[in-house]
């Protein structure tokens, strides 16, 4: 065993040796990540040893394998009616599970495929939002038909999805030429921020839904404060670099962070008007994915480029890993447990 | 994935190779010629359909398991070998299966040559196994001519079950309909606008063998005609564009390894199973077992056979093929190719339009010559402008940018991002050919990764001579080549042999002119030729050439500007058809291909689903 590996073990039993993260009551939320572990040379058709795929942990120190042996899940979600349902998107289209990953189904067809991002409309049960490289998917009977929702979309690739929580059919969609906002369900939609290159995320903040998040791969993080009409540039996050993903912390509604390629963990604790590298404690600075933990103040998850996945439990001052050795987690999400 | 993965993920899958003998591999190569008697070639293409599973069957050995995998069950199974010890190996490698529609296509094929000799443990093993692992569709097209025929045999195989019982909670009905609407969509593309990964030097074994196990074993006379006929299609299109069994010219994919030593990947498997005039390659490329376990069932129409090895002089092939599906970085789902070939018996010059039309692996253009025996050969000569990023990933995948260069060098590209790469497109390359003439321009931008032109001299040319004029004069094989590098130039080492034309300007490009030594007096004669053709070559704006070919053809080439011919401005768009030539011929959008040899001629129209021969009096 190399000495890295060896010291990686070490740092994992240390980690072991801590209560269990959120084990304590009061534990509302179980963590799922999206994750693929076979490195680099992790293609498709080749076999290995590593078990890529959806993980699950109720305790935030250890972690069940749930879903299918997959090097390309990208993210997930559950229905707010039925919380027990877990919806990936992954290569092979939008995948559901019902009984916490013993069975799949795949519910798109060969038209749909490679979806990066789905949505709900909390109003509008079954109401189901994707988005595609050629477009956004809609289905209105929880997946089990599909149809085509991006009229008005030129150069359609689509990366980020959100459905506006106070709006049944408001939706904002991160596509490769901007962010688009429809207000009918996706039946049509208008550019509300252009963009140089693709929008990768969005999110809504918990605190004030007029207030939204995008980050994007050439024009830094947007900030709207008007439900995603307007948007302006955050001054303090360079555009030099692809984000990847942003967040809203619950417990703090000044408190919010972003993370992409060469960026490592951008911090802000007033609302985005100056921002902190908190990501000197991680093994590289590039980060796919981070979220704020909504069960425990100052909590925070990351998962740097081919590393272990990282917790924080002072917002990012010091980091520790805490599962895997060499994963890519294209997802890391807080879903309320059923 | 190249050549070289798959043949690792086959070793790890179906045991070790290399083994056992490999007497086509090994023996004396083949002479080119016509076999007269159809009964002749239909024994002899029996005869090395038996090498192959011989060859396969001989790689167990008693007592390690590991060399007994899959292609040796599914070789044992087509010679109706050993039932018993096959199902009970089965049932242990479908404990663990990995490798995604690389794992779905040999199980396929071994359920339906085992349908009467495996066991019911087996057989119940292999269906455990399509409900509880999850192979993924992929990403390309190769992937999903795999998957989708798989799955609707497999459904076939085991109708009437409800989604429980598949790993992708799909009803055999539901499965059924949806591999056969993407199977008649691939097909409805193929024939109207052209193949998206098109005369791969490789991936044409993942079309072919899909196709013959439709032709096979697809219960719907209409699904088992469609593959008939694309395999028909998939073959004509390969064998036009071979010399001796070479796949020749511009490739949608091919690999560091084949892109020099230009025989050595798995369509030479195809053109020594049917045509007969090359070797096999090594382990008869790997997937080519999983075509000779059931190629019994196709039988190479004559007038295919006869494009492939019976020629009556040189002659010009066009084809418009598609790129595949652009996700970003483009207004359009797919652009179009626009392929011209140009093939003698010495030589074979074939190109595209240059630009970025497939994502790593694309090949643009090169000559190549014949040679009695093409293994270890690099019979070719061409030139690229190294080129790589994440904008023309970004346009061909899915995936987030930054990660993708360097991923792409671990996964069997290693040469990707590497300034002395001699496989890729490149968006600041234009190509024309006229005939035996072509002429590359390169204009590249100031931002791109690499801006200089590597030319690949090889190790087999027998001569190489720089001349005063400008040009480099080289023979390689019975073809003199001129080749004119448009700006200055040093040379490298190239670590497989041969030498690198390193040519570090950007506004730049090559010239070349093949021609048969026949032709000439001698070797003086035939630089004298080329020196007095009438040259004229501007650099700045961008780059210009009007060059006078052997031909007596003025060419005139503009970067960023339609090529002219005798003062005829090309367009390419009007004037490529899908097939155009003395042998094959479509229109765009027509789904009707016609191939023709003398007298010969063969309709497939898919429209109708027909197959119309007819034999000229």
């Amino acid at each position: 065993m190399s000495t890295a590996r060896r010291l990686f073990f070490c740092a994992l039993a240390l980690t072991a040796g801590w209560p269990a993260l959120g084990a304590a009551d009061g534990t509302k939320h179980d963590l799922y990540l999206t994750a693929n572990l076979s490195g680099q040379a992790g293609v498709l058709g080749r076999s290995g040893p590593a078990l890529n795929g959806l993980y699950r942990s109720t305790d935030r120190a250890t972690f069940e394998h749930l879903g299918p042996h997959h090097i390309r899940l990208f993210t997930l979600t559950s229905d707010p009616a039925e919380r027990g349902t877990l919806y990936v998107a992954a290569l092979d289209g939008v995948l559901r599970t019902r009984d916490g990953g013993k069975s799949w189904r795949t519910l798109t067809s060969w038209d749909m495929t490679e979806p990066k991002e789905i949505a709900f409309d909390p109003h509008a049960p079954g109401r189901i939002y994707a988005s595609l490289p050629d477009g956004i998917a809609l289905s209105t009977d929880h997946g089990q038909t599909w149809q085509r929702g991006n009229e008005g979309i030129r150069q359609a690739y689509t990366h980020a999805m959100i459905v506006d929580r106070t709006q049944a059919g408001r939706v904002l969609a991160g596509t490769e030429k901007g962010i688009f906002l429809s207000e009918d369900g996706a039946k049509s939609w208008r550019l509300v921020q252009a963009t140089d290159k693709v929008t990768y995320d969005l999110k809504q903040s918990p605190h004030d839904p007029k207030v939204f998040l995008a980050v994007t791969s050439s024009n830094g993080a947007l900030w709207s404060g008007d439900g995603g009409r307007t948007w302006t540039r955050i001054a303090g996050i360079s555009t030099a670099n692809t984000l990847h993903y942003a967040d809203f912390d619950v417990h703090d509604a000044n408190r919010l962070l972003v993370c992409g390629w060469n960026t490592g963990l951008q911090l802000s604790e007033d609302g985005g008007k100056t921002w902190t590298d908190r990501g000197a404690g991680l093994p590289n600075r590039d980060v796919w994915s981070a979220a704020f933990d909504p069960d425990a103040a100052g909590r925070i998850f990351a998962a740097p480029q081919l590393a272990p996945l990282h917790v924080s439990d002072d917002n990012g001052r010091t980091w520790r890993p805490v599962q895997f050795e060499k994963a890519t987690v294209f997802d890391l999400v807080f879903l309320p447990r059923p | 994935m190249n050549p070289r993965c798959f043949f690792i993920l086959l070793a790890g899958l179906f045991g070790t190779a290399g083994l056992s003998a490999q007497p086509s591999f090994t023996g004396a190569a083949p002479v080119p010629g016509v076999v007269q008697d159809a009964a002749v070639r239909r024994a002899d293409y029996l005869q090395r359909r038996a090498e192959v599973l011989q060859w396969r069957v001989g790689l167990v050995k008693p007592g390690e398991p590991a060399t007994f995998g899959l292609g040796e069950i599914a070789a044992k199974l087509a010679l109706h070998q050993e039932a018993e010890a096959c199902s009970a190996r089965l049932i242990e490698l479908m404990q663990k299966p990995s490798g995604d529609m690389f794992w779905m296509f040999p199980v396929t094929c071994i359920s339906y040559l085992g349908r009467d000799q495996l066991t019911p443990a087996a057989k119940a093993a292999v269906r455990e196994a399509w409900r509880t692992y999850f192979p993924l569709r992929g990403d390309t097209e190769n992937h999903w001519t795999m998957y989708y025929t798989t799955l609707y045999l497999m459904a076939q195989l085991w109708p009437d079950e409800p989604g429980e019982r598949w790993f992708n909670g799909k009803s055999s009905a539901e499965i059924t309909a949806e591999s056969r609407a993407w199977l008649l969509q691939w097909m409805d593309l193929t024939t109207t606008i052209g193949q998206g990964e098109y005369d791969c030097t490789h991936y044409i074994g993942e079309y072919s063998i899909p196709m013959l196990y439709l032709a096979t074993w697809a219960q719907d006379p209409a699904m088992r005609q469609r593959g008939r006929m694309m395999l028909d299609y998939v073959m004509a299109d390969y064998t036009v564009e071979t010399l001796n069994g070479i796949y020749v010219g511009a490739h949608a994919r091919t690999d560091d390894v084949t892109v020099l030593e230009k025989w050595n990947g798995l369509a030479s498997f195809f053109g020594w199973m049917m045509l007969g005039n090359c070797p096999p390659p090594a382990n008869y490329g790997g997937w080519g077992l999983f075509f000779a376990v059931v190629a019994e069932n196709y039988e190479l129409p004559e007038v295919i056979y006869r494009i492939g090895t019976d020629r009556n002089g040189s002659y010009t092939h066009f084809e418009r093929k598609r790129t595949r599906h652009r996700w970003r970085n483009s207004d359009v789902r797919n652009a179009p190719v626009y392929k011209t070939t140009h093939v003698t018996s010495d030589y074979a010059l074939g190109s595209d339009q240059g630009g970025l039309l497939q994502p790593i692996q694309q090949h643009s253009w090169d000559l190549t010559w014949a040679v009695p025996d093409p293994r270890g050969v690099h019979n070719t000569i061409f030139s690229t402008q190294p080129f790589y990023g994440a904008e023309e990933l970004m346009m061909y995948f899915t995936e987030m940018p930054d990660s993708m260069p360097a991923a792409v060098t671990f996964q069997g590209k290693p040469t990707y991002i590497a300034e002395s790469k001699l496989l890729g497109g490149s968006p600041y390359e234009q190509i024309f050919q006229q005939d035996d003439t072509l002429i590359s321009l390169t204009d590249v931008a100031d931002t791109a990764p690499h801006k200089q032109v590597n030319g690949f001299f090889s190790k087999d040319l027998t001569r190489i001579e720089e001349d005063a004029s400008g040009w480099i004069f080289a023979q390689g094989g019975k073809a003199y080549i001129a080749y004119r590098p448009l700006a200055a130039y040093e040379w490298r080492p190239i670590e497989k042999g041969g030498k690198r034309l390193y040519s570090p300007h950007a506004k730049n490009g090559t010239i070349l002119q093949a021609a048969a030594a026949s032709e000439f007096k001698g070797w003086d004669d035939f630089k004298a030729r080329i020196r007095a053709l009438p040259l004229e070559i501007k650099l700045t704006p961008a780059p210009r050439v009007a060059f006078t070919s052997l031909r007596g053809r003025k060419i005139e080439c503009a970067y960023g500007a339609a090529p002219r011919v005798d003062g005829r401005t090309i367009d390419y768009a009007k004037e490529w058809k899908l097939f155009s030539g003395p042998y094959l011929n479509a229109d765009i959008g027509s789904r009707r291909l016609t191939m023709t040899h003398g007298r010969l001629t063969r309709v497939l129209d898919f429209n109708t689903l027909t197959i119309t021969d007819a034999v000229r009096p």
